[in-house]
């Protein structure tokens, strides 16, 4: 049943009628706002986004910039067993697998880059992972660049922090490249 | 050679000063018409809590969004102006030019100052001083009408054709309005002459009130502004052409040809600014400001130097036009817009009726005070 809800609009009196007097009002409103802001440019709520980013919600589940996770040991957990690749609708992820020197079961990511300019933060990547290797909760938003290559993340990335903004998580990943770079 | 000179001094050295003029005052029009697209939407943000345009830079200096217009203009220019295949290509490319051409001819006779002595000789500070210069204004005005009925037929595009004729009909009906809501003016002053009704508009009434037009028509001045906005296009009346939703006459114009349009609506501002204030608001005359120096009611004198006087009327007329423009872009940002019939309605049975009611009463004031 779709209830009706009847509205008795009171008819307009003389004043509002010729319009006039309302419009005054309507323009000492917008004039107010517009002076207001004049002289106190700071009290307005926009966010210069790229230069600066408002906090994100603490418990917001969100999708943000991918990272490879580690064990205990350091090293990646990444198998690059191509599962995300292949889950990836936007097809941005590539990987080259390597094999480590003294594992003959498992392999490495040699190259693990992630394009976000054609990455649609989707989570497959995530969903798909059978060793819970990538993550996306950085809480790093990509935000735009002005070359593409800058948009194009490398293992490296993934593993340590973008550079210039430090997170607890990134910082922690440093010692997976030292890790890699001592079995070179 | 010299003789030459000899014999056409006066001829040469008066087109030499109107060369000047027309440089200086379109010169001046024109740049406050590129800050007025800025100061649309800068002015726009800030009534709605926004930030507004503030990135485009020159050399990583952005000066709040003052380079927006040079950006915008580039981005124009670079455009591709495209044109339909089966378009009118004459007249296509002929209705920017008429929808921009009368609105600029007319800034000629607009006073902006009274005159200066420059080396003896008097050089008034208006382009063109024409004795039916209200005339013409509003003759010219009504010439641009043939701009955007011209863009929406030539289009060949029915929406086009649709949206010019909506315009055609209020730039029509609102022309009639808007020439009534004058003739209470210029029998008030006596003279169609932009430059007499500023000069008349000096006087003092009741010896401390200056006799500025408001004064005397503070009704006209609203249905002026009314019709105005409406000749104007702009929102609350934009239903020509209501840049996110409605189709207007010019949609199949791209590149400078639309820019042209854009262009015309904001120079049409600043005519509007410069009318209002050179009908109702004196004009260039500042309040007690005669060309001696400042004389108040009281009897108290301040002498003024001949280039200060000039220099403040210009500088007041500026100032009006410049308040007139911003509270134009108000009102376009305050109020929500007409419907087609209610805009009909408005015209017809509510300015029309009071203009020629405000006429009837002006001429029986003026016969019972003896003056017509």
């Amino acid at each position: 049943m779709i209830s009706v809800k009847k509205v008795n609009n009171r008819p307009l009196n003389f004043l509002e009628r010729i319009y006039l007097p309302e419009i005054a009002r309507g323009v000492a409103v917008t004039t107010r706002h517009f002076f207001a802001n004049l002289f106190n440019p700071k009290k307005i709520m926009t966010v210069q986004y790229p230069e600066q980013a408002s906090p994100l919600p603490g418990n917001a589940n969100l999708r943000t910039r991918h990272r490879l996770k580690l064990r205990a040991d350091g090293s990646p957990k990444c198998v690059a067993c191509f599962m995300c690749q292949t889950a990836c609708p936007a097809y941005c992820i590539h990987i080259e697998a390597a094999e480590y020197p003294d594992n003959a079961v498992e392999k490495y990511p040699a190259v693990f880059d992630i394009d976000l300019s054609r990455c649609v933060m989707c989570g497959m990547c995530v969903e798909a992972c059978p060793e819970d290797a990538i993550a996306m909760d950085t809480r790093e938003i990509p935000g735009g660049a002005e070359k593409r290559s800058e948009m194009l993340l490398t293992k490296e990335d993934l593993l340590r922090n973008l550079p210039g903004e430090p997170s607890l998580l990134g910082a922690s990943n440093r010692l997976a490249n030292e890790y890699l770079e001592g079995k070179k | 050679m010299t003789g030459f000179f000899n014999a056409h001094q006066d001829l040469l050295i008066f087109s030499g000063a109107a060369a000047l003029k027309v440089l200086v005052f379109m010169g001046g029009v024109m740049s406050f018409a590129a800050l007025l697209t800025l100061a649309e939407r800068k002015v726009s943000a800030l009534m709605q809590d926004r930030v507004g345009p503030n990135r485009a830079a020159v050399f990583g200096f952005a000066f709040n969004g003052l380079f927006q217009p040079i950006a915008d203009a580039i981005k124009m220019i670079f455009k591709e102006d495209f044109v339909p295949a089966r378009a009118e290509k004459l007249l296509f490319t002929l209705a920017p030019a008429f929808a921009l051409l009368p609105i600029m001819v007319l800034f000629a006779f607009i006073p902006f100052g009274d005159h200066v002595m420059v080396y003896g000789y008097r050089v008034d500070l208006q382009i063109a001083e024409l004795p039916l210069g209200l005339f013409f204004v509003l003759a010219l005005s009504g010439l641009a009408i043939y701009g955007t009925f011209l863009a929406g037929w030539a289009s060949k595009n029915n929406f086009a054709l649709l949206g010019a004729l909506r315009g055609t009909a209020q730039m029509v009906s609102y022309e009639v309005a808007l020439g009534l809501t004058l003739v209470g003016l210029l029998m008030i002053y006596g003279s169609a002459g932009l430059q007499d009704m500023v000069r008349a508009q000096g006087a003092l009434l009741f010896g401390f009130v200056p006799a500025w037009g408001i004064v005397y028509q503070p009704f006209a001045f609203i249905l002026f502004l009314t019709a105005a906005i409406a000749e104007n296009k702009r929102t609350p009346f934009d239903l020509v052409e209501g840049e996110s939703e409605i189709i207007g006459y010019f949609m199949e114009y791209s590149s400078m040809r639309f820019a042209a349009f854009m262009f015309a609506e904001f120079v049409e501002i600043i005519l509007i600014s410069m009318l209002a204030a050179t009908l109702f608001f004196g004009g260039w005359q500042v309040p007690y400001l005669y060309d001696s120096g400042f004389i108040l009611p009281g009897g108290k004198a301040l002498a003024l130097n001949h280039y200060l006087v000039a220099a403040l009327q210009v500088g007041a007329f500026t100032v009006k036009t410049v308040f007139f423009s911003w509270a134009l872009l108000i009102i376009r940002w305050t109020l929500p817009r007409f419907r087609f019939d209610q805009l009909m309605a408005l015209c017809w049975k509510g300015l029309l009726p009071l203009a020629l009611l405000n006429i009837l009463i002006t001429g029986a004031v003026l016969l019972a005070l003896g003056k017509l």
